[in-house]
């Protein structure tokens, strides 16, 4: 160990804990650190939930970041479970400056664990679940053979994330069919008899429709429909399910989030290292978590420089920023710091607060890959109006393309239809076909998925793909 | 608020994993490389007899937005209409660019690693212990452990070492003493006295053009990779053929280039006497693989059925690859004549190959193994 010991770190949780409490007013719930190697580590960062089921997908992500680490091209300085209590990860060989850094930012995130009305849907009780799970599924392995659980697991995971709560945005559904008398009517009786025909086959067509509304669960309705899964099979559908549903209100507080812990780490080391030489040592630490990243936005960074900007305006609006909020130069600081991570996540922060300021504190730049060159990126603006849009585009679909079960008995042979309800940008063919061939696999006949050619929203474009992987595009409606 | 030394996590857990993640990428790559066997650089693999082998397959498949069209934001100085590379970076920084989700693999793999993952799915079918054999062989397996011995197991060692530390009551390696030591010893296992001889035929007429010789050159050379390291006492006797046949070197079988009309029986023909002068089947499993792209002189088809009817007689097996690329009819080929009028002749296994790909099913047909399941796959 690096010249401390376990004592050492709990004497400097409990300092970090004082004044988090005492002088910031933040009540943080207890948090459980583990001191251990950086292998460790970094496999239950590859994992995303500590002792979870064994695969070789945890395994390929594993092998990549610890190879970077071995390399040294990057390194994890900390890591945290929303659990109950919640359970953080230090790397041994860090600097007790770096640790009590982390320890500081930790307390952050446990704010938030515990603060945040969207992250009540965390299920924070999910280890013992997790566990089970693992066990089940080394069963699993043992009985069908690992390789048919691990190709079964590969096609869960490719469609896990299409949860509800994926996408906030619903469309409306559309009413029944219904006949409507009008005045006139008893002057055309043909037409009348008609169109009450009309609507009567309309009302069967639609109640025979199944499923009855759009199906935006993917996993849960193949999960309930799907004909010829065996049982482990279904079950190992409701694991992945589960345990990807712990991870979706996280993914939408992502910047709330890490801006939280970014101010408890600066404002709990400033108290404890200014003005001594350590100070440097942690302004050191504490700008590299800060850099900006080139083609993306740190979350860090940007959730930090929000947070300091609603400070501000707390304490010192303008006049403008006096007329869009109520509460400016009218509140203590650190309370409107904690009126907003209790009851916001990232879209309606960067909705409100992505402000002008904000885009040049962060150096924020819109951009647009190259057509011919998906890899390279042109700047298209330094605006905040289109950096924001965009931006907000990104985090109210979490970047997840919003799909939905319209048909399950497509062409009348039980195969199933997606619709990708686009925004104006069709789905990627290669890995439409790829995902489709996936979906396949689980549900036993071929998918088909209806989105657009590109940015072309007048061009329908179709793929489907097979359970045995194969797949094509359609340039018209399938038959 | 608890600092614990301790993860709560087998330690051995990432590398558990990772082990998993290699060997699904094994897979893979045997796979592909079924599909890619015909492909030269596997072949011309240069002087360290190593293959670089991209992987295709290991994409974690997701619905994404079309790439190219994406917008993003991103941060630095850069300004309006400033193009940036991969990353973000200046173009020209020679940097991969990984698509979503997809894990990118070339791997450079030991030519040996390649026909080890090949070749075990391969055998010589119907190999019988010969009587007469002068050679009766061993060969050394490392595989027992021992206090003693030429060679540190250091799995071992260290099993011993955390076994004997746990017994003091700390779980954790060190201090490995002596007593902890563990070697690999060896053993002699004897060899089965099975002998064989494999005859491989091949036609260099004027009608094996340059993709027909190409293809058979690329089924023998896998078939002699696999038999010098499957069995490596096992002749090779090289026969080529026009109209006229007679037993050449490797180096003129693989490089000889004729012109002429084809006549199958003459390779046949050669292959009994020589078969029956040097190889004696009472004392030898005798093999047989003719390839040829199946345009024989007609009247020669029946004489060549006796000669296959009568090798088959003594040889475990008779094979017949006909490599047709782009062939539109089988009007004329051996292999609709073979189908006709070959019967079933005990032995004798016929196939065609009209591109690379399919090359490895028919070393497999030839090289199945004898469990039935592997034979029908």
């Amino acid at each position: 160990m690096s010249g401390y010991t376990l004592a050492d770190l709990q004497d400097v949780d409990e300092r970090c804990r004082e004044i988090a409490g005492d002088e910031l007013g933040f009540e943080v719930p207890e948090v459980i650190y583990h001191l251990v190697a950086p292998e460790e580590v970094y496999f239950a960062a590859a994992n995303g939930l500590p002792a979870r089921y064994s695969s070789a997908r945890w395994g390929a992500q594993f092998d990549d970041a610890y190879g970077r680490y071995q390399r040294g091209q990057e390194r994890i300085y900390e890591l945290i479970f929303n659990t109950r209590p919640v359970h953080a990860y230090l790397m041994e060989g860090n600097s007790l400056v770096a640790q009590t850094l982390v320890i500081a930012h930790c307390l952050g995130h446990g704010y938030v664990f515990e603060n945040n009305e969207w992250l009540g849907a965390v299920d924070r009780e999910i280890m013992s679940r997790v566990i089970s799970a693992a066990e089940r599924i080394a069963d699993y392995m043992g009985a069908h053979g690992r390789d048919q659980v691990e190709d079964f697991l590969d096609a869960c995971h490719a469609i896990a994330i299409h949860q509800p709560q994926a996408q906030l945005i619903r469309k409306a559904v559309a009413p029944d069919p219904e006949h409507r008398t009008r005045p006139f009517d008893v002057l055309f009786p043909d037409e009348v008899t008609a169109e009450r025909e009309r609507v009567a086959q309309e009302r069967i067509a639609l109640r025979s429709r199944f499923p009855r509304e759009p199906e935006d669960d993917l996993l849960s309705f193949i999960e309930a429909n799907a004909r010829g899964l065996e049982d482990w099979q279904r079950d190992v559908i409701s694991i992945v399910h589960t345990e990807q549903s712990y991870f979706l209100p996280q993914m939408r507080t992502k910047i709330l989030n890490e801006g939280a812990a970014v101010l408890m780490h600066q404002e709990v080391c400033q108290r404890l290292f200014m003005p001594t030489d350590r100070y440097l040592e942690y302004e050191q630490l504490n700008s590299v978590v800060m850099a900006p990243h080139p083609a993306r936005v740190n979350p860090y960074n940007i959730g930090i420089n929000i947070l300091r900007e609603i400070m501000r305006i707390a304490s010192e609006p303008d006049e403008e920023e006096r007329e869009l909020w109520s509460w400016a130069g009218e509140v203590q600081p650190f309370d409107q710091v904690r009126t907003v991570l209790a009851a916001y996540d990232d879209e309606g922060l960067l909705r409100e607060f992505l402000t002008p300021k904000v885009c040049e504190l962060s150096h924020l730049y819109a951009f647009q890959h190259l057509e011919q060159d998906p890899r390279r990126i042109r700047v298209s603006s330094r605006e905040a109006d289109a950096i924001r849009e965009v931006l907000i585009a990104q985090h109210s679909t979490l970047g997840i393309p919003h799909v939905q079960i319209v048909d399950a008995d497509f062409r009348g042979r039980g195969e199933l239809l997606i619709e990708h309800i686009h925004d104006g940008m069709g789905l990627d063919e290669e890995y439409a076909r790829g995902t489709l061939g996936q979906i396949a696999r689980l549900w036993g006949k071929p998918c088909t998925v209806k989105t657009i050619k590109g940015r072309e929203t007048d061009q329908d474009a179709w793929f489907t793909g097979h359970p045995d992987g194969r797949s094509e595009r359609h340039v018209t409606t399938p038959r | 608020m608890t600092v614990v030394g301790d993860s709560g996590l087998p330690r051995d857990a990432g590398r558990r994993d990772a082990l998993h993640h290699r060997e699904r990428l094994r897979k893979k790559i045997t796979e592909q490389l079924k599909q890619g066997i015909g492909e030269e650089d596997i072949i011309a693999s240069g002087p360290e007899k190593k293959v670089r082998v991209p992987v295709k397959g290991t994409k974690r498949w997701q619905f994404i937005f079309d790439r190219g069209r994406q917008q993003g934001v991103g941060q630095g100085d850069a300004e309006p209409g400033d193009v940036l590379g991969p990353g973000g970076k200046a173009p020209g920084r020679g940097e991969a660019g990984l698509e979503p989700g997809e894990e990118l693999y070339e791997v450079w793999l030991d030519m040996a690693d390649v026909e080890e993952m090949l070749f075990s799915e391969l055998e010589l079918p119907r190999l019988k212990p010969k009587s007469e054999s002068e050679i009766e062989s061993s060969r050394t397996v490392y595989d027992e452990i021992a206090r003693k011995g030429p060679k540190l197991d250091k799995k071992a060692t260290l099993r011993e070492n955390l076994l004997r530390n746990a017994k003091r009551g700390h779980i954790s390696l060190g201090g490995i003493e002596k007593s902890d030591l563990r070697y690999l010893t060896y053993r002699d296992v004897p060899k089965p006295r099975s002998r064989a001889v494999i005859f491989l035929a091949m036609d260099v007429s004027g009608s094996m053009d340059s993709n027909r010789k190409r293809m058979a050159r690329l089924f023998f050379y896998w078939c002699v990779q696999f038999l010098r390291s499957r069995y490596d006492q096992t002749e090779i006797v090289f026969v080529s053929h026009t109209t006229e046949a007679r037993e050449v070197t490797e180096e003129e079988f693989f490089n000889r280039v004729e012109s002429g009309g084809t006549k199958v029986s003459s390779a046949f023909e050669v292959i009994g006497e020589i078969q029956s002068h040097r190889y004696p089947a009472a004392d030898w499993n005798v093999y047989v693989l003719h390839v040829s792209d199946g345009d024989n002189f007609s009247a020669d088809n029946q004489r060549t059925l006796e000669l296959i009817q009568s090798l088959a007689r003594v040889c475990s097996l008779v094979g017949y690859l006909e490599v047709d690329p782009g062939g539109l009819t089988r009007a004329h080929k051996l292999s609709l004549f073979y189908e006709e009028e070959g019967g079933r002749i005990e032995g004798f296994v016929h196939s065609r190959a009209s591109e690379d790909r399919e090359l490895w099913p028919a070393l497999k047909l030839f090289f199945a193994k004898d469990d039935v399941e592997a034979a029908v796959r």
